[in-house]
C-alpha cells in the first residue's frame, strides 16, 4: 500500500470540502453573519491540505483495492475531521466534543445534533451543516456503489449478496460510467426536489438545506421543529416522495429513468421496502389515531410522515413522536433499525439483509420439516449462496450487538435506558432522533461527552458497514 | 513542478495557515479590546451615573427628614448638595445615549426628580409640614421612590446589556484563541506530511541513485533511475544514467 498515494487522493476530497466551505462563506458574507472567517479559514486549511499531496505526489496509473477502500475510508474521516473546523472556530455551543459530533453526523447522514437552539445558528454555518450530509451522500454511493462491489471476498458481504435485478445494473456499471451516472441521479433528485420545495412555497436556502437532507437521508433542518415548523402539508408530501425515492438503490433508479421502470417494480427488495413503509404507517395510524390525533386524516399524515423519515434514515420531524403510543414507538424502533435499500445513501440493517434472513429462515423451517430436501433460498431468481446468507445473519447480529453495547455504555453514563437504546439505535442506523430525552423535537445535548464520542463511533460503525471500520483499522493484517 | 517550488509551495502553506490564523487572532483581540472599550465608554458609564444619582437621591431623602425635624441649616446644606450631585451625574447620563429606549428612561427620570424636588424646594422647617411624617410618607418618601425607580430601571437596561456584550466578549476571545490553536496543530500535521513527501520524493530517490552508482562502481551493476517525478531529480537521473551508458561504452570500447 502507497501512503503516498492515498494522500493524494484523500486530498482531492478535501478540494471538494473546501469549494463547499467557500460556497457557505460566500452565503455568511451575503448575510453579513458572523461564520465568515470561521469558514474561510476552514475552506482555506482544507484547499491547502488538499492541494499539497497534488503538487507533490505523481498521479498513479494503477490503484489497488485496497488503496482504493482506504482513500474512500480516510477520505470520510478526514472529511469529518475537516468538517468540525468551522464548528470549533465560531464557537458557541460547539466545544470539541460538539463540533466532531455534529460533522461526523453530517458527514454520515445521520442527522443526530447537539445544537440546542439551531435558529440561533449564522446561515453560512447551517448551509454548512446540510452541506456535509450532501456531501456524505455523495461519498456513500461511491463507497456503496462502486469501492464495495470491488473489494471481491474482502468481507464485503452484502455487495456480493445484492439479489435483486439491482446487482446487476451495480455490477454492470462498475466504471468511472456508474460513478457518473451515481452523480446524475443524485444531482438530479436534488434539483427536483428544490424545485419541488420552491413551488410549496419555501425560501431559496431552506429548500436547498432541506433537499441536501433529504436526498442524503440526512435530517438536518435549519428550524428548530424541523419539518413542523412549516405546517405545510404539500412541503411534506414534496419531502416524504424524495425521502421514498433516496431509500431505492440508485442503481435501480437510474434504471427506472432510462425507462427500465419493470426492473424497478419486479425487484423483490423494492416491494418488501415499500410493503412494510406501507403497513408500518397504517399500524402507526392506527396506534396514534385517538391516542395523539382526534381525526384521521391527521393520524395518516403525521404517521406517514414519521415512518416514512425513519424508515429512509432520514430523521426529519413534523411532531415529537415521544409523545406517540407505545405500539407507535415500537413501529418507529424496527424502522430505525431497518432502514432502506442497500445502494441508496440510507443507513441502518438495510432491507435487503433482512430479506435475506427470512428467507434464510424459511428455508431452515422447509429444512425442519423435510430434512433430505435440498433448498436453496432464492431473490428475484438468483440463488442466494450459504455464505452469504452466513454473512448477512452475521451482520445483523453484529449490528444489534453493537447497539446494545452503546446502549450499556450510555446507560452507565447515566442515560435512561429508552433514551440510550433508541440513540444508539438511531446512531447506528445513521437515522437522527431516538425517544427519551434525544427524540424527534429534542437533540443529543444532555449525553455526556463520552457518551456522545460513543455514539459517533456507531455512527461511523452503521455507515461503513461495520466491516468497513474493522478493515480500515486491522489494515496491517490485510492479505 | 520543480523542487524548488515544490519546497516553496510547503513553506508558503505554512506561512499562509501562520499569518492567516495570526491576523484573524490580531482581529478578533483587537475588537475584544473595541468591545471592552464601548462597555466602559456606554454602559459602565451610564450605570455609574445611575449609582450616583441614587446615592444622591438617598442623601436628599435623608436631608428631607433633617429639615422635617427642624434642622433647617443643615438639612439645606445636604440637600443642595445632593442636588448638585444628582444633576451631575443626570447630565453625564444624558449624554451618554447608548441603547435602544435610554433616551425615554432619561425623560422618566427628569420628570419625577422634578415632581420630587418641587416639594422640597418649598419651605419645611416652620410650616406645617415640619414634623408631619404623614406628608413624609405619603408625599415626599412616596415621590423619592418614584425617582429611585426610573433611576432603577435605567441602570438594569444597561447592565443588561453589558452582561449580553460580556457573553459576547466570550465568544470573540475563544475566536481570538481557537484559530492559532488550530494553526499550530495544522502546521504540526502539515509539517510531518511535508516531512514525508521530502523523505518520500527527494532523499529516498538521492539515496536510491547513489546506491545504484556504488553498484556500478564496485560490481558494474546497471543504474536504475528509481526516480518517480518529473523534476531536477529526474533530470540528474537521467544525465547518471547517460554518464553510466557512456562509461560502459567506454570501457567496453577500450
Amino acid at each position: 500500500m502507497r501512503p503516498a498515494i492515498i494522500l493524494r487522493y484523500s486530498g482531492i476530497v478535501l478540494l471538494f470540502d473546501a469549494v463547499f466551505l467557500a460556497i457557505s462563506a460566500v452565503i455568511s458574507a451575503s448575510y453579513s453573519d458572523s461564520a465568515l472567517l470561521p469558514l474561510l479559514y476552514s475552506a482555506v486549511i482544507a484547499a491547502l491540505f488538499g492541494l499539497f499531496p497534488l503538487i507533490f505526489v505523481p498521479p498513479a496509473k494503477d490503484i489497488s483495492n485496497k488503496e482504493g477502500f482506504f482513500v474512500v475510508i480516510s477520505s470520510w474521516l478526514l472529511s469529518c475531521l475537516a468538517g468540525s473546523l468551522p464548528y470549533i472556530l465560531w464557537g458557541g455551543e460547539f466545544t470539541l466534543t460538539n463540533a466532531w459530533f455534529e460533522s461526523v453526523s453530517g458527514f454520515t447522514t445521520t442527522g443526530s445534533s447537539i445544537i440546542r437552539n439551531i435558529e440561533a445558528l449564522p446561515l453560512g454555518l447551517l448551509f454548512w451543516r446540510s452541506a456535509t450530509h450532501w456531501i456524505g451522500g455523495v461519498g456513500i454511493l461511491i463507497f456503496a456503489l462502486s469501492v464495495l462491489p470491488s473489494m471481491g471476498r474482502t468481507g464485503m458481504v452484502l455487495y456480493r449478496t445484492e439479489m435483486s435485478s439491482l446487482a446487476m445494473e451495480n455490477f454492470h456499471y462498475r466504471t468511472r460510467e456508474a460513478l457518473k451516472i451515481l452523480v446524475i441521479v443524485y444531482v438530479g433528485l436534488t434539483f427536483a426536489e428544490i424545485l419541488g420545495l420552491l413551488l410549496c412555497g419555501m425560501n431559496w436556502f431552506d429548500a436547498v438545506t432541506h433537499s441536501f437532507a433529504t436526498i442524503a437521508t440526512g435530517g438536518f433542518s435549519p428550524k428548530n421543529a424541523s419539518i413542523g415548523h412549516y405546517q405545510n402539508i404539500s412541503v411534506e408530501m414534496v419531502i416524504v416522495v424524495f425521502m421514498v425515492l433516496s431509500g431505492l438503490h440508485f442503481g435501480l433508479l437510474f434504471a427506472a429513468i432510462r425507462g427500465n421502470v419493470k426492473a424497478l417494480w419486479t425487484s423483490s427488495i423494492v416491494k418488501y421496502y415499500l410493503l412494510t413503509l406501507a403497513i408500518g404507517v397504517m399500524i402507526t395510524t392506527f396506534s396514534i389515531h385517538g391516542h395523539s390525533f382526534t381525526s384521521w386524516a391527521e393520524a395518516l399524515r403525521f404517521a406517514a410522515f414519521q415512518v416514512i423519515s425513519l424508515g429512509t434514515s432520514t430523521g426529519f420531524a413534523t411532531t415529537d413522536t415521544a409523545l406517540w403510543a407505545p405500539l407507535a414507538k415500537l413501529i418507529m424502533i424496527f424502522f430505525t433499525l431497518q432502514c432502506a435499500c442497500a445502494g441508496s445513501t440510507s443507513g441502518g440493517i438495510k432491507v435487503d439483509r433482512i430479506v435475506i434472513f427470512w428467507k434464510g429462515l424459511l428455508r431452515t423451517v422447509k429444512k425442519l420439516r423435510h430434512p433430505q430436501a435440498v433448498i436453496a433460498p432464492k431473490v428475484d431468481g438468483v440463488v442466494i449462496e450459504s455464505d452469504t446468507l452466513e454473512g448477512s445473519i452475521l451482520y445483523i447480529a453484529l449490528y444489534l450487538g453493537i447497539v446494545f453495547l452503546s446502549s450499556v455504555f450510555l446507560t452507565a453514563l447515566g442515560v435512561d435506558i429508552l433514551s440510550a437504546f433508541s440513540g444508539s439505535a438511531a446512531t447506528m442506523g445513521n437515522v437522527g432522533p431516538g425517544f427519551g430525552i434525544v427524540s424527534s423535537m429534542s437533540n443529543f445535548s444532555q449525553i455526556p461527552n463520552i457518551g456522545k464520542w460513543i455514539l459517533t463511533l456507531t455512527m461511523l460503525l452503521g455507515r461503513l458497514e461495520i466491516f468497513g471500520l474493522i478493515l480500515f483499522v486491522t489494515a496491517k493484517s490485510w492479505r | 513542478m520543480g523542487i524548488r517550488k515544490k519546497v516553496l509551495f510547503g513553506f508558503l502553506i505554512l506561512a499562509i495557515m501562520l499569518f492567516l490564523a495570526g491576523a484573524w487572532s490580531i482581529y478578533e483581540l483587537k475588537t475584544v479590546g473595541a468591545s471592552v472599550q464601548r462597555l466602559l465608554d456606554d454602559n459602565y458609564k451610564s450605570i455609574n451615573a445611575a449609582n450616583s444619582m441614587t446615592e444622591a437621591l438617598e442623601r436628599e431623602d435623608s436631608a428631607v427628614l433633617l429639615l422635617l425635624s427642624g434642622h433647617w441649616k443643615h438639612g439645606r446644606e445636604i440637600i443642595e448638595s445632593g442636588d448638585r450631585s444628582f444633576r451631575e451625574a443626570f447630565r453625564i447620563a444624558e449624554n451618554n445615549l447608548t441603547i435602544p429606549g435610554e433616551k425615554s428612561y432619561i425623560a422618566e427620570i427628569h420628570k419625577a426628580y422634578g415632581v420630587y424636588k418641587n416639594l422640597w424646594l418649598r419651605p419645611i422647617v416652620g410650616t406645617t409640614r415640619e414634623k408631619n411624617l404623614d406628608w413624609y410618607f405619603q408625599e415626599a418618601h412616596a415621590s423619592f421612590l418614584n425617582v429611585k425607580l426610573a433611576v432603577n430601571r435605567l441602570r438594569a437596561s444597561n447592565a443588561q446589556v453589558m452582561y449580553q456584550t460580556a457573553t459576547q466578549l466570550e465568544d470573540k476571545a475563544h475566536r481570538a484563541v481557537v484559530p492559532g490553536v488550530v494553526a499550530i496543530v495544522s502546521a504540526l500535521v502539515f509539517t510531518i506530511m511535508f516531512n514525508y513527501f521530502i523523505n518520500r520524493y527527494m532523499v529516498s530517490p538521492i539515496i536510491h541513485m547513489t546506491k545504484s552508482v556504488q553498484g556500478f562502481l564496485k560490481n558494474n551493476e546497471p543504474f536504475r533511475l528509481g526516480v518517480e517525478t518529473k523534476d531536477e531529480l529526474q533530470r540528474l537521473a537521467e544525465a547518471i544514467q547517460a554518464l553510466v551508458a557512456q562509461s560502459t561504452k567506454h570501457q567496453a570500447s577500450s
